[in-house]
């Protein structure tokens, strides 16, 4: 069976569509920018922040990004007892409900969206987003449903910012994801969404076709990445296994690089591992800066307008070769044929995902 | 077909493995429950005494299954571990946000921690399993999610599964693991359905 996967949209500081962010990253513009006394001890912290006036910036950008999906899709599938929603997210809106965010927010979709089923809730850290998409894709395959909405959400809020903060995580300047002289990631913020279904009749544009995805644990550190990319790499070997391809066959990797040095160093030993130092590689952090539950959905929706467009966007931030492994770190933006790509992620946890996608 | 070869459970003041009670808190004791529930497995594991409570309680689960059942058929790809619960890492969230709200100094061990899927770091390190992760959270445990899911990663690559439902808030806990495997290794006779999973978990 066909899984398709299309109207993918996003909300970033780039832009209130998928078009105006694929559109900003192509002219190379940034979402990131120096905020004043934003950081605990009133540092001056570098973010990429959403400029909604709202003190419910969770749900207004998920409200605000699914009213953007009515357009891409037949509407009929919202409600429908054979869709499934699945929200990937790390910490919902903790900001104004520490304890019950994720509970509160789900609630407020299924009655907002009237859906059939109560919305399922992805919560693995910053593969979030990446397991949800296969997760929709498992559920379809396996007839349990027939489409799949998957949005990722997060927002930026003292409780992350000051978390970052307190493992000395944060960058000085602008996230440098690969390279030699980069001092740690970037928050951001950020609502994508895609949708999968087994019918290509519910997209409004062209779909493209999920392959295969998987993830796979560390078994290392519960916050610091393996030295050897073990569960990068397990979960790298079985996502090709099950698409029935090879290094060969990926035009572009869209990885994960964060810009912390141990995270950037362990995903070039994974990539090296797997024979990929060839082929064009970038990280979207340099743009939108880390923004964890959504980060998965955001970055395979910018892969989607990547493949539409047969344009690969440079990795913003990069100067010079930074990791023990060598990769092929896209510089400039590039027009090429792109047919397949391969986007990994890792995060808290030991965890570690990838899919596929191809344009069909 | 698959099915349950064994399970525990545990709340906030007995621990039950395959329906029957292994240890009732001992209130006179100075330890508290989990640590009572730890050393009476009798095992030295040091990293126990840094994990917030969702993954000691995922970490005496896991260990109660293993003595329960064999793992020696399977690599260190098989075994899928599939968790959920209903408020998150919320215990750790109150915290972690006290420390800095409080205590002005936001504390980087409890930070670690207000991720849920920790604890399935936790086990995956424990036990040197690599295989397929996931963490969902459900306002209340959802039998058919965890048999629906299940049965797809046993199509795929994945040859067992220890699932669990870890939640904890302030005082209350609540642990039900299970464990699922493709033959009937044990003698409980449990066929792994929803039906007997909802039942499994209510008991």
């Amino acid at each position: 069976m066909k899984i398709f996967i299309g109207a993918e949209n996003a909300i970033t500081p780039l832009g209130n569509s998928v078009e105006e962010n694929f559109q900003s990253l192509c002219d190379g513009v940034s979402g990131i920018r120096l905020y004043k006394n934003a950081g605990f001890n009133k540092e001056d912290v570098y973010l990429s922040k959403t400029s909604f006036d709202t003190e419910h910036l969770f749900q207004t950008l998920l409200e605000n990004c699914l009213e953007g999906l009515k357009s891409r899709i037949d509407t009929s599938i919202i409600k429908s007892p054979k869709t499934i929603l699945i929200l990937s997210t790390t910490k919902a809106d903790v900001q104004n409900h520490l304890v019950d965010a994720i509970e509160i927010s789900t609630a407020k979709l299924k009655e907002q969206l009237e859906l059939f089923q109560p919305p399922i809730v992805v919560c693995n850290a910053c593969t979030s987003g990446l397991q949800a998409i296969n997760l929709a894709a498992d559920f379809i395959t396996a007839g349990l449903y027939e489409h799949a909405i998957v949005v990722g959400c997060d927002v930026i809020s003292d409780f992350i910012l000051y978390g970052f903060q307190s493992l000395f995580a944060i960058s000085n300047e602008p996230c440098k994801p690969f390279s030699e002289h980069r001092k740690g990631l970037t928050l951001g913020e950020a609502c994508a969404v895609v949708v999968l279904s087994k019918s290509e009749a519910v997209y409004q544009q062209t779909p493209m076709q999920y392959i295969a995805g998987s993830s796979s644990n560390d078994a290392n550190h519960i916050s610091g990445p393996s030295r050897t990319g073990e569960g990068l790499y397990r979960s790298v070997v079985k996502t090709l296994a099950a698409a029935q391809m090879n290094s060969n066959d990926i035009d572009f990797i869209s990885a994960h690089g964060t810009a912390t040095v141990y995270n950037d160093e362990m995903e070039s030993i994974a990539f090296d591992r797997l024979a990929m130092n060839n082929i064009p590689l970038n990280s979207f952090k340099g743009y939108f800066g880390h923004t964890l539950g959504a980060a998965g959905v955001l970055e395979t929706v910018i892969c989607m307008q990547s493949l539409r467009k047969n344009l690969l966007i440079k990795s913003m931030g990069y100067t010079e070769p930074g990791t023990s492994k060598a990769l092929d770190l896209l510089i400039e933006n590039k027009h090429t044929d792109v047919n397949t790509i391969l986007k990994t992620a890792s995060g808290f946890g030991g965890a570690n995902a990838s899919l596929i996608i191809s344009k069909r | 077909m698959s099915f349950i070869t064994s399970y525990c459970r545990i709340s906030k003041d007995k621990c039950s493995v395959n329906g029957k009670n292994i240890l009732l808190i001992n209130s006179d004791s100075e330890l508290e429950w989990i640590k009572q529930l730890y050393k009476s497995l009798q095992i030295d594991y040091p990293k126990f005494y840094k994990m917030d409570v969702l993954s000691k309680l995922a970490f005496i689960g896991t260990e109660l299954i293993k003595k329960n059942s064999d793992f020696n058929f399977y690599t260190d790809d098989d075994v899928a571990l599939v968790f959920a619960n209903r408020h998150s890492s919320g215990d750790t969230d109150l915290k972690f946000n006290n420390s800095y709200q409080q205590e002005l100094m936001p504390s980087p061990a409890l930070f670690v921690y207000t991720l849920p899927n920790i604890l399935i770091g936790e086990i995956a390190i424990r036990n040197k399993w690599h295989g397929e992760n996931l963490f969902t959270v459900a306002r209340e445990f959802d039998a058919t999610f965890f048999q629906n899911y299940c049965n797809i990663l046993l199509s795929k690559n994945s040859q067992a599964c220890v699932c669990g439902w870890i939640d904890a808030m302030e005082d209350n806990l609540e642990a039900f693991l299970f464990f699922v495997e493709v033959s009937d290794t044990s003698k409980l006779n449990l066929p792994f359905t929803s039906k007997i999973v909802a039942n499994l978990y209510k008991a």
